[in-house]
């Protein structure tokens, strides 16, 4: 091989031409070895795996944070307001920040009462999560929100997140009824997964809240921000030019309950109610059901309950004998003589007693080799039907008890709807008890005995109900015979008032009775008020014919010595009951007052009823100035004709049933107190 | 001399295909560059292009000179180089845990970088000297390796592996064109398994063997590199076949790419183009290493081959050596795109490197 002097190592010959292009184009060939695989992991990365690394660039960068819809509102029936929502400012934490700024936990903890420990420790458990924000406090007053906005230069990490919070303006009243809401755990946010609920959200507890949470919750919307690596919100702008139209997802706000509960009527019960600690009442439009008022009592403050509550309040308020928390209206109790209604129809349908038939009551009625004591010791001489149920005497229904049997009366309790849930849109609601015979084999040690049927005639033993089933069965036999689903949500609503459903008027049956017989009844109910020996007579109100019936239910058992409120321990006392209708002919209302261990039913729940139906017509459907007139006598026709006109009948609830047209409705300038049906007293 | 009167012809001379790919890639950087400005300090584009456009006068102006004074300094040079590596291990300034810099007031000096050029011109003169001989022995081949294990050793005591590696590979690109006997080829390759255990025991500096193991199992080293190479892997990822679109990655918009703006820019770029955009510069990339290999081809002498190989190797592993470290195939070394990622001495050298090259290639042999 020759070798150029003056290009040294130039090429000098075909032969090393080509093997220089042949080694040339080996390295080339060699060069796309390592290519082909560096393309072909681009492949993989960007084509096989590009969606599962699209969601994890996705997971990185968007954060999103839930819309929390606008709950829905809860009026009463006159469009007040009894359930809202108010904003409220939270103090969250961007751990993301602060994990570099380890002295702002310090320097919020000498400016809040806030725990610096804890912030801490929340801190550092949020480590491992990407970017997820914490709730430092919760509600915060409105001093705190001030501290935290003027100190927010020297606090990185801290901010204000607003939210709303629900607003009961009205307290305690009608709590019961409405419920409160408040924010689930984690723990419980888990169980509650499939309906999309995260930790924090409030939900409802207990009322109206709980029964109609998926109502009154609406659906959360979404709100995605792109966060960079420090977890920092970037700007609007750029969160739209990424996320586009996947930016934000409209909550859907909750829908709105209007009610048939008219909120004066409850603070009238709650006035009525003053001087009883302990018990539950409920008014109810006899025409269809609809709930006037429903109160139980001791009530709460749904506004604490749904704020922050201190364990030393939760502790008092769950150790209090009275049971603050417990809906009184729809839990059950013995009923005591109110239960009397089922015994006589039974009675009568039975054809066992007539209204004639007459007992004579000298206070003790023997059955077998037990003496059943009269409420009145020195008793009630001879009694018909009327005038057992007026002056409430036990021996009269003592007997036709025993006549009757267990599962007869059992069979009448039920036509009334006692024993079976009244399906009152509230959570907790009792059925009550109606016991037979078989249920004593099982339950009573012992098995049944014949007894049994003498205690359940005067609505003692083991029979139960709840004020809400008496309310509604005395309302049936005021109406004609309708025994009504209890009407309280009126109907639900749009945000902007169009209502999107309407409770309809429902009978869940018609009592099967025959029209004389629940006259004969309703005859002795109104004697109760109307005649000199009725255990309510005091009470009755002059302007009005009503009908009722007074319950003083032992607590202790039947054969111990009746003890008065007085001297008995409380727990010991006497349940007292009033249900009460008026007017008879044309029936607006029918309260039903339980008032727990508060002693005779005469002295302690009828006042509460009768109060309370006084100031209905009164107050509520405004005849105040009618009424004063009837009563100084200046004007008794304007009362009577007040109800049959359009306007007044539009004051009530919509009339379905009612009595026949042109009936007197109140008493009528004619008539006396004694005009009442023919009772020997 | 013959050569230097065809300098009348230089200017049309200037190789058309070479100048092509040089500008499109520069260009791609400048828009890389440009949009993750956005998240880094602003203005790396401008002052990346405006170093692309001395770099490229400047290389054009080495082009117009013969290369075959470096052919007669080329000896010099890399005994220059060699000392400025031992320099910067005794006074070289400490940065991001490694010994790499010699601040020189004005400019930072990066002696490695320039190693990798002084090795290329130092064994094309070698193998130049050598002449086209058949079957080269040890006896042959043992001056070349020392030449090439010397800044080796001393690059990885830096300690800077990826340039490591680079040195390594040109030298081996540019052995594959020598005709070496099998046995030597062989014995290479035996002593090349033997030393592994070597290396990693007594060789390698732990943050490497760190990188290795995180490279082995990302799922246990969530922190640190493995995290750097996850979050670039999301972002080619989820680019998908086109791209999130200009200035729309927001992997890196972000701020989840760690540097973005330098050996991760490739994540940034597959991100904002996709897999179509990768594919481009990727075949952008090939073609020029191609078009050295042609160059090298009709290179007039020996000397001017052999420098074309070396710098079409350059580029070639420095590109699938920082790609395949971002997109998870290879260890984390740290290493810059060339031409692509923000980076003064990585501007120069690799311009410097063309510069040569567009010489070899005004002065091709005309068959």
């Amino acid at each position: 091989m020759s070798s150029d002097t003056s290009f040294g190592g130039a090429l000098s010959g075909a032969s090393e031409v080509a093997h220089r292009t042949r080694r040339l184009v080996l390295v080339g060939l060699v060069f796309l070895v390592p290519w082909v695989v560096i393309v072909g992991r681009l492949w993989f990365l960007q084509l096989e795996q590009g969606p599962h690394y699209q969601s994890l660039a996705a997971g990185n960068f968007v954060r999103e944070n839930d819309i929390t819809p606008d709950r829905g509102r809860i009026f009463d029936a006159k469009g007040r307001v009894l359930a809202e929502n108010r904003p409220s400012y939270d103090i969250m934490a961007s751990p993301m920040i602060l994990f570099r700024n380890k002295d702002v936990p310090q320097l919020l903890a000498t400016k809040l009462p806030i725990d610096k420990d804890k912030l801490e420790r929340l801190i550092a458990a949020s480590q491992t999560g990407t970017g997820a924000e914490i709730v430092v406090r919760r509600d915060v007053p409105r001093d705190q929100v001030a501290v935290v906005e003027t100190w927010k230069n020297e606090l990185p990490g801290i901010y204000l997140r607003i939210s709303q919070r629900r607003y009961y303006p009205f307290d305690s009243l009608a709590a019961h009824t409405i419920g409160y809401v408040s924010g689930i755990s984690e723990e419980e946010a888990r169980s509650w997964e499939s309906t999309g609920y995260t930790g924090g959200d409030q939900v409802g507890r207990t009322g109206l809240e709980r029964w109609f949470e998926s109502i009154l919750r609406g659906a959360p919307g979404l709100e995605r921000n792109v966060v960079d690596v420090r977890g920092v919100e970037q700007s609007a702008s750029v969160a739209n030019e990424l996320l586009g139209s996947l930016r934000r997802v409209e909550p859907v706000p909750g829908q709105e309950l209007v009610l048939t509960l008219d909120a004066d009527l409850t603070q009238i019960a709650d006035d009525a109610m003053a001087r009883t600690p302990s018990g539950g009442l409920v008014a109810l439009d006899p025409r269809d059901g609809s709930i006037l008022a429903l109160y139980s009592k001791p009530g709460f403050n749904l506004n604490a309950w749904s704020g922050r509550l201190s364990n030393e309040e939760k502790r008092r308020i769950d150790n209090d004998p009275f049971k603050p928390m417990l809906n009184k209206v729809t839990s059950s109790y013995f009923p005591g003589s109110t239960y009397k209604v089922v015994t006589a129809m039974a009675g009568l349908e039975e054809g066992l007693v007539n209204a004639k038939t007459e007992v004579d009551c000298n206070g003790v009625f023997r059955y077998g080799n037990r003496d059943f004591r009269c409420w009145n010791r020195g008793g009630h001489g001879e009694v018909n039907l009327a005038s057992a149920l007026a002056a409430s005497c036990d021996v009269y229904f003592y007997g036709l008890g025993v006549e009757l049997g267990m599962d007869r009366l059992a069979r009448y309790a039920t036509e009334f709807g006692f024993g079976e849930m009244t399906g009152v849109t509230l959570p907790g609601e009792s059925a009550g008890l109606v016991p037979t015979k078989a249920w004593h084999e099982t339950h009573s040690d012992g098995g049944f005995q014949f007894g049994f049927a003498v205690n359940t005639s005067v609505g003692q033993g083991d029979v139960r109900t709840t004020p809400l089933q008496l309310a509604l069965a005395y309302a049936a036999l005021a109406n004609g015979g309708s025994l009504f689903y209890p009407r309280l949500v009126d109907r639900i609503q749009l945000q902007d008032g169009t209502a999107v459903y309407e409770y309809p008027r429902k009978a869940r049956r018609q009592l099967p009775f025959k029209p004389e017989n629940v006259r004969q009844v309703m005859r002795g109910l109104r004697a109760v008020l109307d005649t000199e020996e009725g255990t309510a007579h005091e009470y009755r109100l002059s302007y009005v014919d009503a009908a009722g019936k007074t319950g003083t239910a032992q607590v202790r058992a039947l054969d111990t010595a009746r003890l008065d409120g007085s001297e008995a321990l409380f727990a010991d006392r006497d349940h007292a009951w009033f249900v009460a209708v008026a007017p008879v002919e044309d029936p607006r209302i029918v309260v039903a007052v339980f008032v727990e261990h508060g002693g005779h039913g005469a002295s302690a729940a009828a006042p509460v009823a009768m109060k309370v139906i006084d100031r209905y017509f009164r107050e509520v459907l405004g005849m105040d100035e009618a009424v004063t007139a009837y009563v100084d006598g200046s004007d008794r026709k304007r009362l009577h004709d007040l109800l049959h006109e359009p306007e007044a009948a539009a004051a009530g609830t919509p009339s379905k049933v009612s009595g026949e047209p042109g009936a007197p409705v109140f008493r009528s300038p004619m008539e006396g107190s004694g005009s009442a049906p023919e009772v020997t007293p | 001399m013959k050569s230097t009167r065809l300098a009348g012809n230089r200017t049309r001379n200037v190789d058309p295909v070479l100048l092509f790919l040089l500008m499109t890639i520069a260009l791609v950087g400048y828009f890389d560059l440009h949009s993750s400005a956005n998240v880094a300090v602003t203005g790396h584009d401008k002052a990346h292009l405006i170093r692309l456009v001395v770099g490229l006068v400047a290389a054009t102006a080495i082009g117009f000179r013969d290369y075959r004074f470096l052919e007669r300094w080329a000896y010099i040079i890399y005994g220059g180089v060699m000392l400025l590596l031992l320099a910067v291990l005794a006074i070289g300034e400490i940065r991001n845990g490694s010994q790499r810099w010699i601040d020189l007031g004005a400019i930072d000096l990066q002696p490695s970088e320039l190693a990798k050029l002084a090795v290329i011109i130092a064994l094309a003169r070698y193998f130049h000297d050598l002449g086209e001989r058949d079957r080269l022995g040890f006896a042959d081949l043992w001056p070349p390796a020392l030449m090439v294990a010397f800044p080796f050793v001393l690059i990885l005591e830096e300690p800077d592996l990826g340039t490591g590696l680079v040195v390594l590979f040109i030298a081996l690109t540019m052995m594959a064109v020598q005709r070496i006997s099998w046995l030597v080829i062989g014995a290479s390759g035996l002593a090349a398994a033997a030393a592994a255990p070597i290396m990693w025991f007594f060789v390698m500096h732990d943050y490497q063997k760190a990188r290795v193991l995180a490279f082995m199992s990302p799922e246990r080293h969530l922190q640190g590199d493995a995290w750097q190479v996850s979050q670039s892997m999301i972002a080619i990822g989820s680019g998908g076949l086109t791209g999130k679109g200009f200035l729309k990655g927001s992997q890196v918009q972000g701020g989840f790419v760690t540097y973005h703006e330098t050996d991760f820019i490739f994540a940034h770029h597959a991100e904002q183009w996709g897999f179509l955009g990768s594919l481009a510069l990727l075949g952008l990339y090939l073609a020029l290493a191609w078009w050295s290999l042609n160059i090298a081809r009709t290179a007039r002498d020996r000397f001017a081959m052999l420098c074309a190989v070396g710098v079409g190797a350059f580029v070639f592993w420095h590109v699938i050596i920082n790609i395949g470290m971002v997109t998870g195939t290879l260890p984390v070394v740290g290493l810059w795109l060339p031409l692509v990622s923000y980076g003064g001495t990585a501007t120069v050298t690799v311009m410097a490197a063309m510069g040569l090259l567009t010489s070899i290639s005004l002065r091709r042999h005309v068959f």
